[in-house]
C-alpha cells in the first residue's frame, strides 16, 4: 500500500524538476544573448575592460555566495582559491604547453584540496569558521609572498602563455571584448550548472542543513559530507575566476590571495544578496560600475559606497536580488488579485 | 516465548560531569503501545529521550530496538532503523517550504509518503508555504510530521503539546493516539499536561531525580502513594 502511496510524491518532485528545466534553459538563452549584445554594442575598450574585470569577479562572488547560500557560512579567506588558482595556472603554463589541461587540473586540484580542508573546518561553527578561513588564507598569502623562487615573491609572477589555449588564440583571452564574452559564458554556464545541481536532492538537503543541522540528522541524513561538498564546489567556482583572471592579465601577485580581496568580494555578495545564485554576480557588477563612475568624480568613492551599502542593507536586507525578487512577487500578487 | 519489545532500555545511565541525570533506568515498550513518561522538572525525562535517540552519550546501560542492540549507533542510523523523535523546542526548517522539507525527510526512507503524513496532520494545505509563515500550533504539528515520515516503529515525543492551548493539546493528543494505533507506532510521550498523559497512555513511567519511581497502568500510577507524594499531589 505504501509503495503506491509513494508514487504521487515522487511524481510531484519529478514534475517540479521537469517544469524547472525549460525555464532555466530559456533564462540561460536570454543571458547568453545579453552577453553577446553587450560585447557587440560596447565599443569603448575601457568600458569593456571594466566589464570584463567585473564579470571575472562576479564568478568569484558566485563561488563565495554559493557557500553563504547553501552552508550559511561566511569565509574571509576565499581569495586563497582565487589567487592559488592563478599561481597554479602560471606555474603549470611554465612547465607545459597544454594550458587547457593545466586549468582543468588546477580547478579539480583546488576542489580536492578544499574538500579535505572542509572536512576539518566546516565542523567549526559561526565566527570561528570565518576566523579559520582568514588564518588559512593569510598563511598562504605569506607563503606565496616568501616563495620568491617559484612565485616571484612580492613582485608577483608574469605568465608566459603558449600561442593557443583551449583551441583559441591567447590574444582572445587578453582582449577585453572577447574575454568579456568568454568570462560571461563561463559565468552563465556556472550559474546554470549550480541551478541544476540545486534542483536535485542536494539543494533542499544543504538548505535544510543550513537551517537546522541537528534536525537533518534526526530525519536520517549525515551532514558533514554535504557541507564539505558545498565548500569544495564554492572553492572550485572561485578557482575558475582565478584562472580567468590569470588568463586575462597574464600576471598574478600575492595581493590576489590577501584577505582584503575576500572582504571586497564579500561586500559584493552582501550588496547583490545571497538568497539567489545570481545575486552575488549582480553585486560584483554594481560594485565595479559604482567604483568606476563615482571614482571618476571623487577620491572618496569608498565612503559614498559605504553609505550606499548601508542603505541597501537597511532597505533590502536580502540585497539587490532579494529586493528585485520581493518586488516581482508583489507585482505577481497584485496582478493575481486584479485578474 | 520471549516477547520482542519495540524499544527496550536496560539500566540506562547518563551523567553530566558529576551529576547523574539518569541512573540505571530500564523500560520496555511493547509494539503499538503508548507510554507516558512523567516526573517533576529535573527528573531526567528529556535526558532519557536524548539517550534513547542517540543525542546524548550514555555512561552505562543499553538501548534495544526490536531486539537489536543500537547503543553504539548514532542518531542517523537509529532514525533509519525506525527510532524517531520530536523536540521540546520546535525543531523544523523555518525558511523552507513545508512540502519541500517533508519530501526531503521522506526521500531517505524507502516507501515513505510525505503527502500522507501532511494530510493526516492537516499540513497539506500549507505545502507551498514556508514554515516560518504558519502558526505556532501548525509548526508543532510539522515537528511531529517530520518525525512521523516513514512510519517509524518508535516515536519519542518530548513535550509535543508545549505552548498549545488545552483544546489544541487534547485535539492533537487524540489524533496522535489514533494515528499511532492505525500505523502501529509505539510512542514514548513526555508531557507535563497530566490530562493528556493520563488520557492517551496505555501505561505510564514515573521518574524522580533520574531514577525510576513507578511504572504501571494510568489508574495504578494515579493511585500510587509515592507518585502522589512526589509529583501528582492534588492534581491526581
Amino acid at each position: 500500500m505504501s509503495a503506491t502511496l509513494t508514487a504521487p510524491a515522487l511524481d510531484g518532485a519529478q514534475v517540479k524538476r521537469a517544469s524547472r528545466l525549460p525555464r532555466l534553459l530559456s533564462l540561460t538563452s536570454v543571458a547568453v544573448a545579453v552577453g553577446l549584445a553587450v560585447s557587440m554594442l560596447v565599443e569603448s575598450n575601457t568600458v569593456m575592460s571594466l566589464l570584463t574585470q567585473a564579470v571575472i569577479y562576479a564568478v568569484f562572488a558566485l563561488g563565495l555566495g554559493f557557500l553563504l547560500k547553501q552552508n550559511g557560512m561566511v569565509s574571509f579567506g576565499h581569495a586563497l582559491f582565487f589567487g592559488l588558482s592563478g599561481y597554479l595556472v602560471g606555474v603549470g603554463a611554465s612547465l607545459t604547453g597544454s594550458v587547457g589541461t593545466v586549468v582543468v587540473l588546477t580547478i579539480a586540484g583546488i576542489g580536492f584540496f578544499a574538500f579535505a580542508l572542509a572536512l576539518v573546518i566546516v565542523r567549526v561553527p559561526g565566527i570561528a569558521f570565518g576566523m579559520l578561513t582568514l588564518a588559512i588564507g593569510q598563511s598562504f598569502y605569506v607563503l606565496v609572498s616568501k616563495s620568491r623562487g617559484v612565485t616571484g615573491g612580492a613582485d608577483g609572477m608574469s605568465i608566459e602563455f603558449p600561442p593557443r589555449v583551449f583551441g583559441l588564440e591567447i590574444g582572445a583571452f587578453q582582449d577585453p571584448a572577447s574575454m568579456f564574452l568568454i568570462s560571461w559564458l563561463a559565468l552563465v554556464a556556472l550559474v546554470l550548472a549550480l541551478s541544476l545541481l540545486l534542483g536535485t536532492r542536494f539543494g533542499p538537503l544543504t538548505e535544510a542543513i543550513r537551517e537546522n543541522e541537528e534536525r537533518v540528522r534526526f530525519i536520517g541524513f549525515r551532514t558533514l559530507l554535504p557541507r564539505a561538498v558545498v565548500f569544495a564546489i564554492s572553492a572550485m567556482v572561485t578557482a575558475v575566476g582565478g584562472a580567468l583572471s590569470a588568463l586575462y592579465t597574464g600576471f598574478v601577485s600575492p595581493e590576489s590571495l590577501h584577505w582584503s580581496v575576500s572582504g571586497t568580494v564579500l561586500i559584493m555578495v552582501v550588496l547583490g544578496g545571497s538568497r539567489t545564485l545570481w545575486g552575488p554576480a549582480v553585486g560584483a557588477v554594481v560594485y565595479y560600475l559604482f567604483r568606476d563612475y563615482v571614482g571618476e568624480h571623487t577620491t572618496h568613492w569608498m565612503g559614498i559606497f559605504g553609505v550606499s551599502l548601508i542603505a541597501v542593507i537597511v532597505l533590502w536586507p536580502a540585497g539587490i536580488a532579494g529586493g528585485v525578487m520581493h518586488a516581482v512577487e508583489r507585482i505577481k500578487r497584485g496582478s493575481g488579485r486584479h485578474a | 516465548m520471549t516477547m520482542t519489545y519495540a524499544l527496550e532500555a536496560k539500566g540506562l545511565s547518563v551523567r553530566y560531569g558529576g551529576v547523574t541525570a539518569n541512573d540505571g533506568v530500564s523500560m520496555r515498550i511493547a509494539p503499538g503501545e503508548i507510554r507516558g513518561l512523567i516526573g517533576p522538572n529535573g527528573a531526567g525525562k528529556s535526558t532519557f529521550i536524548d539517550a534513547l535517540s542517540g543525542r546524548r552519550a550514555t555512561a552505562a546501560g543499553s538501548v534495544h530496538l526490536a531486539g537489536r542492540d543500537i547503543t553504539a549507533l548514532g542518531v542517523v542510523e537509529r532514525r533509519l532503523l525506525g527510532l524517531s523523535r520530536s523536540f521540546q523546542r520546535t525543531s523544523i526548517f523555518p525558511g523552507m517550504r513545508i512540502g519541500a522539507q517533508m519530501e526531503l525527510a521522506a526521500s531517505k526512507i524507502p516507501d515513505a509518503d510525505a503527502d500522507e503524513v501532511m494530510r493526516e496532520l492537516g499540513l497539506d494545505r500549507f505545502a507551498d508555504r514556508h514554515a516560518n509563515e504558519i502558526g505556532y500550533g501548525d509548526q508543532r504539528r510539522l515537528d511531529i510530521a517530520l518525525a512521523l515520515v516513514g512510519r517509524p516503529s518508535v516515536l519519542l515525543l518530548d513535550e509535543p503539546m508545549a505552548g498549545l492551548s488545552i483544546e489544541e493539546s487534547m485535539k492533537l493528543a487524540r489524533h496522535l493516539r489514533e494515528l499511532a494505533r492505525h500505523w502501529g507506532v509505539s510512542v514514548l510521550l513526555v508531557e507535563h499536561d497530566m490530562e493528556v498523559v493520563f488520557g492517551i497512555s496505555d501505561s505510564i513511567t514515573v521518574l524522580e531525580t533520574g531514577k525510576l519511581l513507578a511504572e504501571g497502568a494510568p489508574a495504578e500510577i494515579r493511585a500510587h502513594p509515592k507518585v502522589r507524594e512526589a509529583y501528582l499531589g492534588s492534581a491526581a
